[in-house]
């Protein structure tokens, strides 16, 4: 093994990897910050009201939610626990919540750096965004069963 | 009017690939270094029929299990020193965007009461089931 070789290999191809990334990475974080300074989620939540029926979650979720998609699992479970105790949000909320997030986050930032790689963007994009709205879909059903009868039984002691 | 939130922007770019570099540089550089071992080789035949219903090469296992224990960066570093075909970047990224940094991220769940076993199964479940399908459709 040419070790020599190795790690010019090694450093080089990191490193433009990197840089590649760079370009990606900053100003989509510029633009993130932008759009969180100018409050724009909130504002889209209040028009995408209607996400709330499809899951039977309260209103107050669609906010947290959208975080999560666009800002990431870290920044979005600060969001959700904020907007749990501001809002009230029940448990049917955070569980709806933390399934579709748990599939799907940081949507922006991670399909773009998967195209470093060589991923088809749009692929990458619509398939995870569409397999969480519909596996969220099911799970929010259950929930709602569930939730029912724990709702009865607690009734019923 | 924004120019704030443009340096802050800015400051998280680069905080973000500080903590890229960090993983992928590391990781680029173990699994190049693996490729001249014949601990990868051994790795990728043992692998490779359960990454052949994937259409992946066995040596993608090792980005599968480096983005699922480690986190997604980990994941794209070990996919950097593979040479993947367009279909095998997208089955493998469509895998890993599914189902990656399982230790950090479950935590979050299991924060807000969800079971960190459905949260993982889910997510593995979903990973494979992706990976098979578009396999099959690319």
């Amino acid at each position: 093994m040419d070790f020599l070789a190795y790690l010019k290999e090694s450093t080089v191809n990191s490193l433009s990897s990197l840089l590649t990334m760079a370009k990606i990475i900053i100003p989509l974080m510029i633009v993130m910050e932008v759009l969180k300074d100018a409050k724009v989620l909130e504002k889209v939540s209040e028009k995408l009201k209607p996400i709330a029926r499809f899951y039977n979650i309260s209103n107050g979720a669609v906010f947290p939610l959208l975080v999560g998609i666009f800002f990431g699992l870290a920044y979005g479970a600060g969001v959700i626990i904020e907007s749990a105790e501001d809002n009230n949000l029940g448990s049917k909320d955070l569980y709806t919540i933390i399934i579709f997030l748990i599939i799907c986050h940081a949507i922006v930032e991670d399909t773009l750096i998967f195209t470093v790689v060589g991923a088809n963007l749009w692929l990458l994009f619509f398939t995870r965004l569409i397999v969480a709205i519909i596996i969220t879909f099911f799970a929010s059903k259950i929930f709602d069963k569930s939730f029912l009868e724990k709702e009865i039984g607690d009734y019923l002691k | 009017m924004y120019k704030k939130s443009i340096i802050n922007g800015f400051k998280k770019g680069l905080d973000t690939l500080w903590k890229l570099g960090k993983i992928i540089i590391p990781v680029y550089f173990f699994v190049t270094f693996l490729h001249y071992t014949p601990i990868l080789y051994k790795l990728s035949n043992f692998f490779e029929p359960a990454m052949k219903i994937l259409g992946l090469p066995g040596e993608a296992s090792l980005a599968l299990v480096l983005g699922n224990f480690i986190n997604l960066f980990a994941g794209v570093g070990a996919m950097l020193t593979l040479d993947l075909s367009s279909k095998q970047a997208t089955i493998l990224a469509i895998m890993l965007s599914f189902s990656h940094g399982q230790v950090l991220e479950s935590a979050v769940a299991k924060k807000v009461g969800v079971s960190l076993s459905l949260v993982v199964i889910t997510r593995l479940t979903l990973a494979f089931t992706m990976g098979v399908l578009f396999n099959m459709i690319l």
